[in-house]
């Protein structure tokens, strides 16, 4: 908390000294980042093996909860970010395009694994493998590995949460497809 | 109503199948629609309903979805619907060499990465002619039955989960995590290992981990009766799952189930030891099956989860046993750089956690497989579902589905 | 070794070692028995034994092997579908396995460590590759005869309706066919990655 009020802009310079040790002035809308980012609602969204580690964080000894994302829901209107944990396929990805569309904005997608990153070890011959999530929805944090660590999901999230703080609330990644590989 | 009545609510207003994205693509109406209204009184006026479970959902353990056929409570007929994650394993073994086929074997079954690689070896020696070092063989029972320990306490903790029970989940994964460790300091990974390999196995076990084995094992062994105070000897779960999703003998041979569920329906067979491979018929162990004395009936959802419970216990039994009887020497064969088979065909079936993994290959001499077929247990297991879940209450479909131990990895392939 | 010679297969799966299999030589002598003609070729041993059978008397061979008490191939373990576009054809294989009857301690010891399995064989043309169901014999044969059929194009005649099973109703072609062809998209989203196959 005090991190955070010191990094706000909170002012009062002028105030009376006691005044400022029990006031603290910000905006409305800082304030909103500030809860948003420390109770970011992950989806429960495991595709594949990703989806294992990816309770392995939430789980005991990883305890995800520490970090204010550990509230994991079954429903796509509870929550504001999607883990897309596993493979992609073609005939998911429809499925996956009206799970993101559910969800209430601001609303943040992390990519885990390889395979959501970019095919991962099925980019070259699967055929039904999507090369990458962000063909399908805007993604603002790639998490390569295959699967990647806890430690590695934790440092998503916390990299998402610094994100939030910087840019504010409103739903950051870029449209789906935009740059990469529009080509293809 | 017609038959296709699951494709016309499909396509109406506000439709069951997503299509968005891609257009009407469609999916098998193949729910066929009972006219049975015994449960319900004549002068009252009910509907059917059809709906989606999955497959995005927190019971279906992945991306299965299962069209629905309800009235009220009861689930009139079910249809489900796999294909989510496909990840073509079998063009892929087409495509690349054998050794570099490995690694997807592991991401199969992802919670029997261990097994998986075990029966994918095993298969391409066989075509080659490989032979394996004592040692290594040894290896990779060890490593198999850690695999099939952690797997099946994963399995009792989500299916606690499922009915409802955080508690076991949160339990099981300190020993889980304890494993995961061990696997870690062997190979490097933590779910999917690729420590397996064509000939032997990657690297030699350490005393200190051997030291470190041991421990995992006893803190195994003292946590069991803690899980089961929580699950098997809990009212309240045997109230959920004793009698429930009941798949007799002959219902689990006509659909192909097979491992712990198979074992739970009284057929007393194992793998591992009715057709023993690699040094299983050294080890002496017992192979859980049929009624566990504690509540139910054969071949129902407490059942399966008691085999489970009974399988760790036999698993820790063959791992001192290996520990104990371990030779020296090398634990790799010398191979080629590149591996060409020569012509030929082979079969070859081995005990996963969750089932019968198998493979059929064909080799013609060139170092790319010519074909690779894999039976994934689950595929078969859960296939069953169509025949057993019809007449369960919702609630009850969820203990089947989670009892039946499935990973969408290995049904999809 | 009753192979016929002008329809040899491209990798005919020849003996290299042992005696014959005792479960496939019991099968077979019943098929010879019971029906007779039924068995095309067959391999008696090796790794990998086999019978081969005609599309038209696959049911009644299957019948009779799941329907003998000695045998007793309670289980269809597994589908398998074979391309072979340089004779034309496609195979279908059939592992069968028992539940009932455990392999005796000799078959065990044998130095060849396979497991008692009956592989029944059938080929079809390739471009009209029909195979009548086992699907009410073995009821779980229905999902692997509906992946034979999604992942190689392989019909299955006389059960109710096939549909494809892991891929999408509009998927084009057969992906294990040996001439298919990665498609560049799907829909709109890519298959073949940018850098090329």
């Amino acid at each position: 908390m005090s991190r955070d009020t010191a990094d706000g802009p909170s002012g009062g310079a002028g105030l009376d000294p006691e005044l400022q040790q029990s006031v603290i002035l910000t905006k409305v809308e800082w304030v909103k980042d500030w809860g948003r980012r420390h109770a970011l609602w992950p989806m429960a969204f495991g595709l594949a093996c990703c989806a294992m580690e990816m309770m392995a964080t939430a789980a005991t000894k990883y305890d995800l909860d520490r970090f204010g994302a550990g509230v994991f829901r079954a429903s796509p209107r509870q929550s504001d970010l999607m883990i897309v944990a596993g493979t992609l396929s073609h005939k998911m990805a429809p499925r996956l395009r009206r799970l993101y569309e559910q969800m209430p904005d601001p609303k943040y997608v992390i990519a885990m694994g390889a395979c959501v990153v970019g095919g991962g070890p099925y980019s070259r011959f699967g055929y039904h493998v999507v090369q990458g999530v962000d063909l399908i929805v805007p993604v603002d944090v790639y998490l390569p590995g295959c699967p990647p660590r806890p430690e590695a999901l934790i440092d998503a999230i916390r990299k998402l949460q610094f994100r939030i703080e910087e840019r504010g609330g409103a739903t950051l990644g870029a449209p789906a497809a935009a740059g990469r590989r529009a080509s293809a | 109503m017609s038959p296709g009545g699951v494709r016309g609510a499909a396509q109406g207003p506000g439709g069951l199948v997503p299509g968005g994205l891609y257009g009407g693509g469609g999916e098998p109406a193949a729910v066929e629609f009972h006219e049975r209204q015994e449960l319900v009184g004549r002068d009252l006026r009910t509907e059917e309903m059809v709906f989606n479970m999955g497959p995005q959902h927190p019971a279906t353990h992945g991306v299965l979805r299962v069209v629905i056929r309800t009235d009220g409570e009861v689930v009139r007929a079910l249809q489900p619907h796999v294909g989510n994650i496909h990840r073509c394993c079998e063009k892929i073994g087409e495509s690349v060499p054998y050794y570099q086929w490995l690694p997807y074997v592991d991401r199969m079954d992802y919670l029997g990465a261990m097994c998986n690689e075990h029966l994918a070896c095993m298969a391409i020696e066989r075509l080659a002619g490989i032979e394996v070092p004592e040692r290594a063989e040894y290896c990779r029972v060890i490593v198999a039955e850690v695999q099939r320990i952690l797997s099946h306490i994963f399995a009792v903790g989500v299916y606690g989960l499922d009915l409802g029970a955080f508690t076991p989940f949160l339990h099981q994964f300190r020993e889980r995590e304890r494993g995961l460790d061990l696997l870690d300091h062997l190979s490097g990974g933590r779910l999917l290992y690729h420590y397996v390999r064509i000939g032997g196995v990657k690297r030699d076990l350490s005393p200190e981990w051997l030291d470190e084995l041991r421990a995992f094992l006893d803190a195994v062994e003292r946590r069991l009766p803690e899980y089961n105070t929580l699950l098997l000897h809990n009212r309240i779960f045997q109230d959920r799952t004793a009698g429930v999703g009941v798949i007799d003998r002959d219902t689990a041979l006509r659909w192909g189930v097979t491992g712990p569920s198979l074992r739970a329906a009284d057929v007393d067979w194992d793998c591992r030891r009715d057709v023993p491979y690699s040094v299983y018929d050294r080890f002496d162990f017992e192979v859980p099956h049929g009624h566990s004395g504690i509540a139910g009936v054969v071949g129902d959802c407490f059942q399966r989860h008691w085999v489970r419970v009974r399988e760790v216990e036999e698993s820790l039994k063959i791992v001192r046993q290996a520990l104990a009887g371990l030779p020296e020497g090398p634990v790799l064969a010398n191979l080629p750089a590149s591996l060409r088979p020569p012509e030929g065909e082979v079969y070859v079936r081995a005990e996963n956690p969750r089932g019968e993994l198998a493979a059929y290959m064909v080799s013609r001499g060139k170092d790319t497989a010519y074909r690779i077929r894999c039976r994934g247990p689950s595929f078969s297991n859960i296939a069953v579902i169509t025949e057993v879940g019809e007449g369960t209450l919702i609630a009850d479909l969820v203990a089947l589905i989670g009892s039946l131990d499935i990973v969408l990895g290995e049904v999809d392939r | 070794m009753s192979e016929p010679k002008d329809k040899t297969p491209p990798a005919p799966p020849r003996p290299d070692v042992g005696e014959p299999d005792p479960v496939t030589a019991r099968a077979l002598a019943l098929l010879e028995r019971r029906a007779p003609g039924a068995v095309l070729a067959h391999e008696p041993g090796g790794r990998h034994p086999w019978l081969r059978v005609g599309a038209d008397r696959l049911r009644e061979a299957a019948r009779l092997l799941r329907d003998d008490p000695d045998l007793a191939l309670d289980c269809c373990h597994l589908i398998s579908g074979v391309d072979w576009p340089e004779t034309g054809e496609m195979e279908v294989l059939y592992h069968l396995v028992s539940y009932a009857r455990r392999p005796d301690a000799a078959y065990r010891r044998r130095p060849l460590k396979n497991d008692p399995f009956v592989c029944l064989r059938v080929r079809v043309p390739r471009d009209a590759p029909e195979v009548p169901t086992v699907m009410d014999l073995w009821t779980g044969a229905d999902w692997h005869e509906r992946e034979t059929y999604d992942l190689l194009g392989i019909r299955f005649t006389g059960r109710k309706e096939l549909h494809r099973i892991l891929l999408p109703e509009d998927w084009p072609g057969h992906p294990l066919r040996k001439d298919w062809e990665y498609p560049a998209d799907y829909h709109g989203v890519p298959i073949i990655p940018p850098e090329g196959l």
